[in-house]
């Protein structure tokens, strides 16, 4: 019993004493940023952000036009403009049954909507079509916007393994395994 | 050939070509681009607007409130704003779109006709076509047209056909306009209770034939008044207005109000042209036009001194519950804006005075002859449901010419009548129809029509194909057509449509035989012909 106590005091020792890493690397796909994220691990929880963060109509367009948030979070969705708008979703990542319509509000005001499933969600306007938004919710606070160039870091990631997806607006998924020992290193080519 | 029989003739000649191409303006690709944003936030169907397109059009081409914020091409400005602060002593500052805000349209067009289709063939005057194919493949309209906003609330329009039916330059202008919106703020008026409209422009009609998304016109807007002057008829009647409310008027409206909720109202004065005569051919050599020389310039609108009238005025009750949301360009529904739903009622009236002309005995003889047009109609939409309708009666006042005896002549007038040397009244020449259409969206792309024309005239040979041998085109006892026209319209993109339209019309015929039984005039050897339209369409 000792014995077991010890391996268990040792093992949180080494958890508290374990340093955070970094995941960088490049994602080559279509023009405009990509998202990047680790996969959750089985049996980890991550803990819930505490503040909303918002999503604007303004000038007939959804800004930011890609907005990163981690499950659990809650979005305001903002209307800025003096027009009416909409927003809806028809599916989180193809799954239809996670379709939702916040309705209709006016300038100035905000519905929000807690996301509790990891996903993304391509937010449409049902009277102006071509406004286009996504929300992606990751499974872990881990991740990132790559920039212009395709370049991302993920930082703060505990040393161990995991799988690394990448995403971009109109292309395929992909994902693959990374192992953070202080840094890791993992590139992405996307294909539609 | 008397001038009043010319004038059916042609009229006749423009009939046969009308079904395919009445001129229609549409969709506004440039205001796409000029807002970065779909057709369909201002149309459903295009052309037919939603109620954020007619607030658009009513704000004269720009966004109600704010129009510069949602801007995605910033306009020219032509002078500083701060040039206002030096008025009188600077122009006025203006703007024009950063981009030409041009928009192009085609069309072509399937054709199927019914299997009676050439019965009429004994009895036609030789022409073209011999023979009505029971197929074709046929080309439409290549339409120009812009349309926008040049600051201080003035508003553009101008559409023109480039090309008709494969022939470059047969078209003609369409709208051609400057509206001068929220005059009323320049009288302390309420806004929007007053704007000027300047130009070429259809008159404001219940609702509109250029821009219809119909593929086949309305039948009441394509009625004139021409008699029968047929000598079986005991009624005679000369009547020869060429007035319709499918053709633009030239002139000048007064306008107030909003097409997406509450009163609207137009008072327009325009030229009247009951000759069909062209401006460009409506000239003389013996007096200098203001515009050109001698026989030149843009020529004379107008075929007579007296200008028309025509008044509208209507109400839009929107069905909302919520204050709020009723009184708002679209409705707040729960699962997004939407069109309100909403009950609209209108009327309105025209009085004009149609030209009548003979050579006389002495000299060309000419009266004017009083007319007016009046109507009502209603405009219902619930979510995806549109239904609506037009009624309208018609009546010229039929004067007829007569001898130096003051007995009336015959008609039609011959090489052998006697010279008309005045004008008696008569029996006025009335017409009645209009049409009932509904509309269901089945999905934000597929529309299913129906819709419901009818035109009652006793003079009625506005599709007078046996004009030549002197034979009315329907019966005397039925001097009524109708027709029945289900039709759905898909949208491939917001800016490509593919229309059908299955055209159910009542037997006609163009021979008539006394019934031997009763003694009244039948019509015999009778057919009818059923039409399937199918029409291929893209803006850009």
């Amino acid at each position: 019993m000792f014995r077991l106590r010890m391996i268990l005091a040792l093992t949180v020792f080494c958890a508290m004493a374990m340093d955070a890493g970094s995941i960088t690397g490049k994602v080559a796909a279509g023009k405009g940023v990509s998202v990047v994220w680790v996969e959750a691990a089985a049996g980890k929880t991550v803990p819930k952000p505490d503040k909303p963060l918002t999503m604007d109509q303004r000038s007939l367009l959804f800004q930011p036009h890609i907005l990163v948030v981690p499950v659990g979070a809650t979005v305001e969705f903002l209307n800025s403009d003096n027009v009416q708008h909409n927003i809806f979703w028809p599916a989180i990542s193809g799954n239809k049954k996670l379709a939702h319509n916040l309705g209709t509000w006016p300038k100035g005001q905000t519905r929000s909507f807690l996301f509790e499933t990891a996903g993304v969600v391509p937010l449409l306007c049902n009277v102006h079509s071509e406004m286009s938004g996504y929300v992606v919710v990751t499974p872990t606070p881990y991740y990132a916007q790559t920039d212009e160039a395709g370049n991302f870091k993920i930082a703060n990631v505990p040393d161990g393994s995991y799988t690394v997806t990448a995403w971009h607006e109109g292309y395929k998924n992909q994902s693959k395994p990374v192992s953070v020992g202080g840094e890791g290193t993992v590139d992405f080519t996307l294909a539609k | 050939m008397r001038t009043a029989l010319k004038g059916s003739l042609a009229l006749a000649a423009l009939a046969l070509s009308v079904p395919l191409l009445t001129r229609q303006a549409n969709a506004i690709p440039a205001f796409s681009r000029q807002y970065a944003t779909s057709c369909v936030t201002c149309h459903i169907d295009f052309p037919k607007l939603n109620d954020f397109g007619k607030a658009f059009k009513d704000a004269g081409f720009q966004f109600p409130k704010e129009d510069e914020t949602y801007l995605k091409v910033a306009p020219v400005m032509l002078g500083a704003e701060a040039q206002k602060q030096a008025f009188p002593k600077s122009v006025w500052p203006g703007t024009i779109p950063g981009m030409p805000p041009i928009g192009l349209r085609f069309n072509s067009f399937f054709q199927a006709t019914g299997s009676s289709r050439n019965r009429f063939d004994p009895l036609a005057a030789p022409g073209v076509p011999q023979i009505i194919p029971a197929t074709d493949f046929a080309s439409g309209l290549f339409s120009i047209f812009t349309a926008g906003n040049f600051g201080s609330g003035i508003a553009f329009w101008v559409d023109d056909d480039i090309s008709v039916a494969g022939v470059n330059g047969a078209g003609g202008l369409g709208d051609a306009y400057l509206k001068f919106v929220n005059v009323s703020r320049f009288l302390k008026l309420p806004k929007d209770s007053l704007a000027v409209r300047v130009g070429q422009f259809e008159l404001d009609l219940p609702i509109t034939q250029a821009r219809s998304y119909n593929l086949s016109p309305y039948d009441i807007y394509q009625e004139a008044n021409i008699g029968a002057m047929n000598s079986m008829v005991a009624l005679q009647q000369n009547v020869s207005n060429q007035f319709t409310f499918s053709n633009p008027a030239r002139g000048i409206e007064l306008t107030g109000g909003h097409q997406y909720g509450g009163y609207h109202y137009s008072v327009a004065v325009f030229d009247q042209n009951t000759t069909g005569v062209d401006q460009s051919s409506n000239t003389t050599p013996y007096v200098p036009s203001a515009t050109g020389g001698a026989n030149g310039g843009v020529g004379f609108g107008s075929t007579a001194d007296f200008k028309n009238v025509y008044g509208r005025l209507s109400y839009r009750f929107n069905l909302e519950r919520d204050s709020e949301s009723r009184h708002d360009i679209q409705a707040a529904g729960p699962a997004g804006p939407r069109d309100h739903s909403y009950l609209a009622v209108g009327s309105f009236y025209l009085y004009g005075k149609s030209l009548q002309q003979f050579a006389g005995m002495n000299e060309l003889l000419r009266v004017q002859e009083p007319y007016y047009r009046a109507g009502g109609d209603f405009n219902f939409n619930y979510r995806r449901f549109n239904m609506y309708g037009v009624f309208m009666y018609g009546r010229d006042q039929n004067l007829l010419p007569v001898d130096n005896t003051d007995a009336l002549i015959s008609l039609p007038l011959t090489s052998s009548s006697p010279l008309p040397v005045n004008f008696i009244k008569s029996v006025p020449a009335q017409f009645d129809g209009g049409f009932v259409q509904a509309d269901l969206m089945l999905h934000p792309w597929v529309m299913a029509i129906m819709r419901w024309d009818g035109v009652n005239s006793t003079a009625d040979r506005i599709n007078g194909l046996a004009l030549a041998a002197n034979t009315p085109f329907f019966a005397p006892v039925h001097s009524t057509r109708n027709r029945f026209t289900p039709g759905l319209q898909f949208l491939i993109h917001p800016n490509i449509k593919f229309s059908f339209e299955y055209q159910i019309r009542p037997e006609q015929s163009v021979v008539i035989e006394t019934d031997p039984l009763t003694g009244k005039l039948i019509a015999a050897n009778p057919f009818r012909v059923k039409t399937a339209l199918f029409g291929l369409e893209f803006v850009y």
